[in-house]
């Protein structure tokens, strides 16, 4: 292995310690080196629903809840955060051309005795749109869960694709942790406002 | 009181300004991602509420915050030691953000009933920010401070090495008397006071010791003017530009 790392006048490069000579050395990934993504869910106010927002990485669920904070609301106003991982998020079919997708639900659903258990219920209306939050019903099994979504929650508009997510697999902050949501209104140096980049990307068009 | 009330503004203002400066050199090589951008947009933080602090002291008949910010020389800054280190490595820059954030948050939380009404309403206004930075901490040094020998071992040595500069933090000012009596801030022995039960309490879940307050040195002298080698360049490199054309624009 070369000893040979890349000196860059930025410490922070020169301490990442990357081979000097790039061929000589691939940069090789290991297997597995990844974290598991959760998914975001924020209410933009208090009154809104809980729409879907996006993605993080994170090592727990309890710093993946710390990072959709500031990765997701940092400058816009905010009132409430929640995580699931990824793999608990139980998505339907996706359907389109004005289809719903409950029209694919049959039930009724399998006779079952196991206890009931919260599921919170997303839908997704349009190509291109988060998933809203519709509602929360009570199921022993996924699929119940589904049909009941189907028999209390269904509306108007088609529901392209419907996510289940168990309430009990969602952190959310907690009630006396809501001031962090306060924040300072002035938040003008967080934004490359005065950056204009298309008169910049013409005048360099223009030149070359 | 104006004298008592700029020398804690101009301290707070400049811990701020230095830590919001020194923790944004994580920025674009943090250890993930979302840590990258959670630590940077905390610094963010740190940057702004200087300026609103630099603001409240314009008020009080100082100069403008940018004139404040980038044309003071090291020994005008308020600013303890601690916060002018370098950034070294993960495990010290979040020792520094947990002991530092911890000591902000109770301060600000302390000033929320200040009789200098606009500080008041400064500490109010942050207390979500600021409650968030802890938050941060926390969490972080309770996952890293129980995961592994390597990262319990790394976080203690930064925790021995910080403590004595952290003590440095609650260095008296001068006014002290006089700002407990005006109702402006209750003073440092008690903010130092409340601190060290959040701290401990804090790592309790951790397999960190704390060492004993009682037989450390504070690392004092920054609130008075006197810094360590490291301040001068880091101000130097935050005036570069304005100090080449006080009217840049982007």
């Amino acid at each position: 292995m070369s000893e040979e790392f890349i000196k860059s006048l930025d410490p922070r490069v020169s301490r990442m310690q990357m081979p000097a000579d790039i061929n000589e050395q691939p940069l090789q990934k290991e297997e597995l080196d990844q974290l598991v993504t959760y998914q975001v869910f924020m209410q933009k106010k208090e009154g809104k629903n809980f729409e879907h927002a996006g993605i993080v990485h994170a090592p727990t669920q309890e710093l993946a809840l710390l990072y959709a904070k500031e990765q997701y609301s940092r400058r816009f106003t905010c009132s409430g955060m929640a995580v699931a991982e990824t793999s608990a998020v139980l998505a339907s079919p996706v359907t389109d051309g004005g289809l719903s997708v409950y029209e694919l639900l049959e039930g009724p659903a399998p006779e079952t005795d196991g206890p009931a258990e919260a599921y919170e219920v997303f839908h997704l209306m349009k190509r291109g749109k988060q998933h809203e939050h519709a509602g929360s019903v009570e199921a022993a099994t996924v699929e119940e869960a589904f049909l009941k979504a189907k028999e209390s929650l269904t509306p108007e508009k088609p529901v392209l694709n419907i996510w289940l997510v168990r309430r009990s697999d969602l952190l959310t902050i907690d009630e006396e942790d809501k001031d962090i949501w306060q924040t300072l209104p002035e938040k003008g140096y967080r934004d490359a406002v005065a950056y204009k980049a298309s008169d910049r990307l013409k005048e360099f068009k223009e030149k070359n | 009181m104006n004298k008592a009330l700029k020398e804690l503004l101009y301290k707070m203002a400049d811990d701020q300004l230095v830590l919001g400066h020194r923790n944004s050199e994580w920025t674009g090589v943090g250890p993930l991602l979302e840590e990258d951008i959670a630590f940077s947009s905390m610094a963010q933080d740190k940057v702004g509420q200087s300026y609103q602090l630099y603001q409240m002291l314009h008020q009080l008949g100082e100069q403008e915050p940018d004139t404040v910010a980038f044309m003071r020389n090291a020994g005008q800054f308020h600013n303890s030691q601690f916060v002018e280190l370098p950034v070294g490595e993960y495990d010290f820059s979040l020792i520094r953000h947990f002991l530092f954030d911890h000591a902000e948050f109770l301060r600000f939380g302390m000033l929320s009933e200040c009789s200098h009404e606009p500080l008041a309403q400064l500490a109010r206004k942050i207390r979500g920010e600021l409650k968030y930075h802890v938050m941060h901490a926390n969490t972080l040094i309770k996952q890293l401070g129980t995961a592994t020998e390597e990262s319990v071992s790394r976080l203690q040595q930064s925790l021995e090495y910080a403590l004595p500069y952290a003590l440095g933090i609650f260095e008296k000012s001068p006014y002290e008397d006089e700002l407990i009596q005006q109702g402006i801030f209750a003073g440092e022995a008690e903010l130092q006071k409340r601190w060290a039960e959040q701290i401990s309490k804090a790592l309790q879940p951790t397999a960190l010791q704390l060492p004993s307050m009682n037989s450390l040195q504070p690392i004092t002298g920054g609130r008075r003017g006197q810094h360590t080698q490291h301040l001068q360049p880091l101000l130097d490199e935050m005036a570069e530009v304005f100090k080449i054309d006080p009217a840049a624009d982007w």
